[in-house]
């Protein structure tokens, strides 16, 4: 398994690995841009971020150098792992702004469903691969999955942390559908959402969570408080015009009318600063990285690559276009960075390491199984 | 090792299922795409379609207009001694967004300012509804030692901030304050109400009464304004552009500052009013109230308590006595009733009529002052000694509505048209009115009342003034002009203000002659009413007056001094002087004054003596001030 293999290196994804690069710079000047201003004590984001970033480039050379076959030795420790994580988050974790989400080590703060999100890709896939999926599956077939993502999704949920939680549940089911289900499965299943949308507003979600959504639907409603952050983002977007204010110009960013924005609204930053022009070539890079995570789906050579692949692409995906959707006021406010350019430690590690799996699947894809 | 084993096992891919998988991989990357396309639509959207309403929606996040208040015009006497002007005013205000811990602020800056907390949770309650970023004005014109206290504790005292704008500086304190007029915070009415209501926002000054009021628009000159680029916690980042305020215009008034003085120091401690107005324009020289009003209390938006002062004074220190007090004219009546007399040949200068002390009329008994009688009396003694008999038997014969049209060509019964508010036109009875006021008809008995000035009359003293004017320059009725000229801040002449002879009265030259010939002789003769006015060297011609203030009372049997004041009789005095070529005409009015005579007339005096001779010791002492009588000098 060690052993140094040429192809290996003559495989190694340049491609992914400079449109990361060029991804991680945007990120990091704009956080820069997000962040220089505020007399914050400590280290600044934007070098705390830089220094994740090189740990995680280091995580990316560890992981390629490892056959991801392997990972199917160890999704169950992984898996019982961050179900501790969780749980510990849950019960002795530390409490911010009303959510169970961190457990503090001292040096980080770990978020126990960021890793959740990647361990559950990674679950379903052995999962998956171990299934005969050429009928595709029934209902009483899904219960074994379903049972894999709804252990995480629930103590996510309780934390609360709806977005994590909705973002494991967008996963499970573009997984689910890729390794096809059963048509008669997909109507029950359907059926059953509808249903549930319903019920879950009255009974499951937080009145923070209910009042956000209906802010989202008439922001103006309410100016001051929850639609505040939607106002001000579309703001910023949009007085950014066709080339931006220039860097480090941006009114809305630097004069802090907008909330959040080294997280979940950096974009917003980039779009007030860079305008529609600097936009679109952020959104071809960045969308660029996820059509050729899709490439890598189709070049591997096994089920569990194919489906991993499927899976880590899909993860960041769904966060890019919910992040992106709720900075542009397209959906409400719900907690979820734009991976590789919102400030988080957590986040930012889960998606190297997702990026990392991806190169490696890549870099194997002509290797003859064991 | 059974486990690991099977879970090392790798599924290759069939071509079948791989295939299968790439079809599925085609349409997620058609679903990624059909998103993208979502996305940079809505960009789209906002930065290019609607970009410029989102840019102006950004300015107006972080640009904040500051309105700089601008100095109000100045007020020059008729020689351009400066009355008022402006100065610098500091008050304490509170921006709420700098505040994080209000209440223990507040304590202490209530301590600082020595007043009760409420007054300030009051204020800020009040100011609420402005935008967060308005600042609230707790204090107004605080003074040197707090306003450096308060600076040197800036740091401790956060949400506190000290604001400076100019306000009005009077540098002749109370003087003409009725006719300046005291400034304060606009109201919402007058927000709503006013057409140029946009000019201002609440706190703003505004001119309430009097001059101010009257020329707000000249005097309040354009708000200057400044745009502060601000945080989200409204911290000012950096001044983007300033527009310094212009200054309003100046106001040359037509009063002189001696003059008045003069006349506001003379009815020190009595209510009452002085009008002075040159006979040929106008133009008033003296228009005073007293009491006067206390205009730097208003500065700072008056206190209750001193409002309320204000209210119960019974000398009722908030009326514009020369325009807003109506009393019955008196005596000064029988200029009027003398003219109509004359004019309808009623009498001539030589009638003789009998004046007993009384006379019987109807069932009762009509009485003259002179309780002795004047005995056998002609029209020039009956003025300078004011015999009422001589008037009634003369007014008897004219009737109530003859000597309406007199009294109204005079001017009397109408608005004199002076640029001050509230102004009263008084009431100059006719059977007409009387029949539909009080659907009664017209009392013979009455026509005796109206014709020595008492009854139904009431006139304003600035109306007795004018037609004193009238009578001396030959009969024309000016309207009564406060405003010379108006001047833009560099001294610009923007209007002058010319005479405006508005009327004619009813009656030759010759009969004002023999009427000013009376006056002349109640001021000089020995038994003349009027002679507390006489001056050395000038010849004034006057008339004394006493309204009644109770018909039938029932204090006249007291002694004098044992009448209440608010029963006493109002005092008039009106003269012009000299009586060879006429200049000035002078009223004043003492209420509760009880003689004109004794009370009113030395004031006239004191009015006339510093006019012809200026003031004592003065270098300008000495003859007639004639150069600014006149009108030829616009």
């Amino acid at each position: 398994m060690w052993r140094f293999d040429r192809r290996l290196l003559l495989n190694f994804d340049w491609v992914m690995l400079l449109t990361v690069l060029l991804i991680a710079v945007m990120g990091l000047l704009n956080l820069y841009s997000a962040s220089h201003a505020a007399r914050a004590y400590g280290t600044p984001v934007y070098l705390k971020q830089l220094y994740f970033f090189i740990i995680g480039f280091g995580l990316i050379f560890a992981i390629i150098s490892v056959d991801y076959r392997l990972l199917l030795n160890w999704n169950y420790f992984f898996y019982v792992t961050v179900i501790v994580l969780l749980l510990v988050a849950l019960f002795l974790g530390k409490s911010i702004a009303g959510t169970q989400r961190w457990i503090d080590l001292g040096f980080f703060r770990l978020q126990p469903s960021e890793l959740a999100k990647l361990v559950l890709v990674i679950s379903l896939a052995s999962y998956y691969d171990r299934k005969d999926t050429g009928k595709g599956f029934t209902l009483k077939e899904l219960m074994v999955p379903a049972a894999l993502m709804g252990v995480p999704f629930l103590l996510i949920l309780k934390q609360p942390d709806l977005g994590t939680a909705l973002m494991l549940s967008f996963v499970f089911i573009s997984m689910t559908l890729f390794v096809k289900l059963r048509l008669s499965t997909l109507a029950v299943l359907g059926g059953g959402c509808a249903a549930i949308i319903p019920l879950g507003w009255l009974f499951f979600l937080k009145p923070y969570q209910r009042r956000r959504i209906e802010t989202f639907l008439n922001p103006e409603g309410d100016p001051h408080n929850s639609g505040y952050h939607i106002i001000q983002s579309k703001i910023a977007v949009g007085s950014g015009q066709n080339f931006g204010k220039g860097y480090l110009q941006g009114t809305q960013g630097q004069l802090d009318f907008l909330p959040e924005r080294h997280t979940d609204f950096a974009f917003s930053i980039w779009a007030e600063e860079w305008g529609f022009v600097g936009s679109l070539v952020f959104l071809v890079c960045y969308f660029f990285l996820i059509l050729w995570g899709l490439n890598i789906v189709t070049t591997s050579r096994d089920k569990f690559g194919v489906i991993m692949a499927f899976g880590i692409v899909s993860l960041i995906f769904w966060q890019a276009f919910i992040n992106l959707a709720m900075v542009l006021g397209l959906l409400p406010v719900v907690g979820m960075p734009l991976p590789l350019f919102s400030y988080g430690g957590s986040s930012l590690m889960t998606t190297m390491i997702g990026i990392g799996i991806l190169m490696s699947i890549r870099m194997r894809r002509y290797k003859a199984p064991v | 090792m059974v486990i690991r084993r099977i879970h090392t096992k790798i599924n290759r891919i069939d071509d079948a299922e791989l295939i299968m998988l790439k079809k599925r991989v085609d349409m997620a990357t058609l679903v990624i795409i059909t998103f993208i396309a979502l996305l940079i639509a809505r960009l789209w959207f906002l930065q290019i379609h609607k970009g410029e309403e989102y840019e102006q929606q950004s300015l107006d996040n972080r640009v904040r207009e500051q309105q700089i208040a601008a100095p109000r015009g100045n007020l020059y006497d008729r020689h351009d001694r400066l009355m008022v002007a402006n100065r610098p005013c500091f008050n304490v205000v509170w921006m709420r967004d700098d505040a994080p811990h209000p209440e223990e602020v507040l304590r202490r800056l209530a301590k600082i300012l020595d007043v009760d907390i409420n007054i300030l949770l009051d204020r800020i309650r009040t100011g609420s509804e402005l935008a967060h970023y308005v600042p609230i004005r707790l204090q107004e014109d605080i003074d040197w030692k707090t306003l450096v206290y308060i600076e040197n504790h800036r740091f401790s005292l956060p949400g506190v901030r000290i604001e400076v704008r100019p306000t009005r500086n009077y540098l002749y304190g109370d003087l003409s304050s009725h006719m300046i007029g005291y400034l304060g915070e606009i109201s919402k009415r007058e927000l709503q109400e006013r057409e140029d209501g946009l000019y201002y926002q609440g706190g703003d000054q505004i001119g309430k009464t009097g001059i101010e009021k009257r020329y707000e628009e000249e005097l309040r000159g354009e708000k200057g304004r400044s745009l502060v680029e601000v945080d989200v916690h409204n911290f000012e980042q950096q001044r983007l552009e300033i527009q310094e305020p212009l200054p309003g215009n100046d106001l040359q008034l037509t009063i002189d500052v001696d003059l008045q003085q003069v006349a506001e120091n003379s009815l020190l401690d009595q209510a009452g009013a002085v009008v002075a107005m040159e006979v040929e324009t106008g133009r008033l020289l003296v228009l005073a109230s007293s009491p006067s009003l206390p205009l730097s209390e208003w500065l700072g938006g008056i206190s209750t308590d001193a409002w309320q002062k204000l209210l119960t004074n019974p000398f009722k220190p908030l009326i514009n006595k020369p325009i807003q007090g109506a009393y019955a004219p008196g005596s000064t009546y029988k200029i009027i009733t003398a003219m109509a007399a004359l004019s309808e040949g009623v009498v001539t200068p030589e009638t003789v009529f009998y004046c007993s002390g009384s006379m019987n009329f109807g069932n009762r008994n009509y009485g003259c002052w002179k309780r002795r009688g004047h005995g056998a009396i002609t029209l020039r003694r009956a003025l300078a000694e004011s015999c009422d008999v001589y008037f009634y038997l003369a007014g008897q014969k004219v009737g109530v509505d003859g000597l309406a049209r007199y009294a109204e060509s005079f001017g009397l019964g109408a608005l004199t048209g002076i640029e001050l508010e509230q102004e009263r036109s008084g009431l100059v009875p006719t059977s007409e009115w009387k029949k539909r006021k009080h659907q009664e008809a017209w009392q013979e008995g009455e026509t005796l009342s109206v014709a020595i000035g008492q009854g139904f009359n009431t006139t304003t003293p600035l109306q007795i003034c004018r037609m004193t004017a009238a009578t001396a320059n030959g009969g024309l009725l000016f309207r009564p002009q406060i405003i010379q000229e108006i001047r833009d801040p560099d001294g610009k002449v923007l209007r002058a203000f010319q005479p405006i002879a508005e009327g004619r009265i009813l009656g030759g030259k010759r009969a004002l002659q023999l009427i000013t010939d009376g006056l002349v002789a109640a001021v000089n003769d020995k038994n003349g009413t009027g002679e507390q006015a006489k001056l050395d060297g000038v010849t004034v011609a006057g008339k004394t007056g006493t309204a009644q203030v109770v018909h039938l009372s029932h204090h006249r049997h007291l002694p004098e001094e044992e009448i209440p004041y608010k029963f006493r009789d109002h005092a008039w005095f009106t003269c012009f002087a000299p009586a060879e070529k006429p200049e000035i005409a002078v009223t004043v009015l003492v209420e509760h004054g009880r003689h004109g005579g004794s009370t009113a007339a030395p004031i006239a005096r004191a009015i006339l003596e510093r006019y012809f001779r200026g003031p004592v010791g003065e270098e300008t002492g000495g003859g007639p001030r004639t150069h600014y009588s006149s009108g030829s000098d616009l």
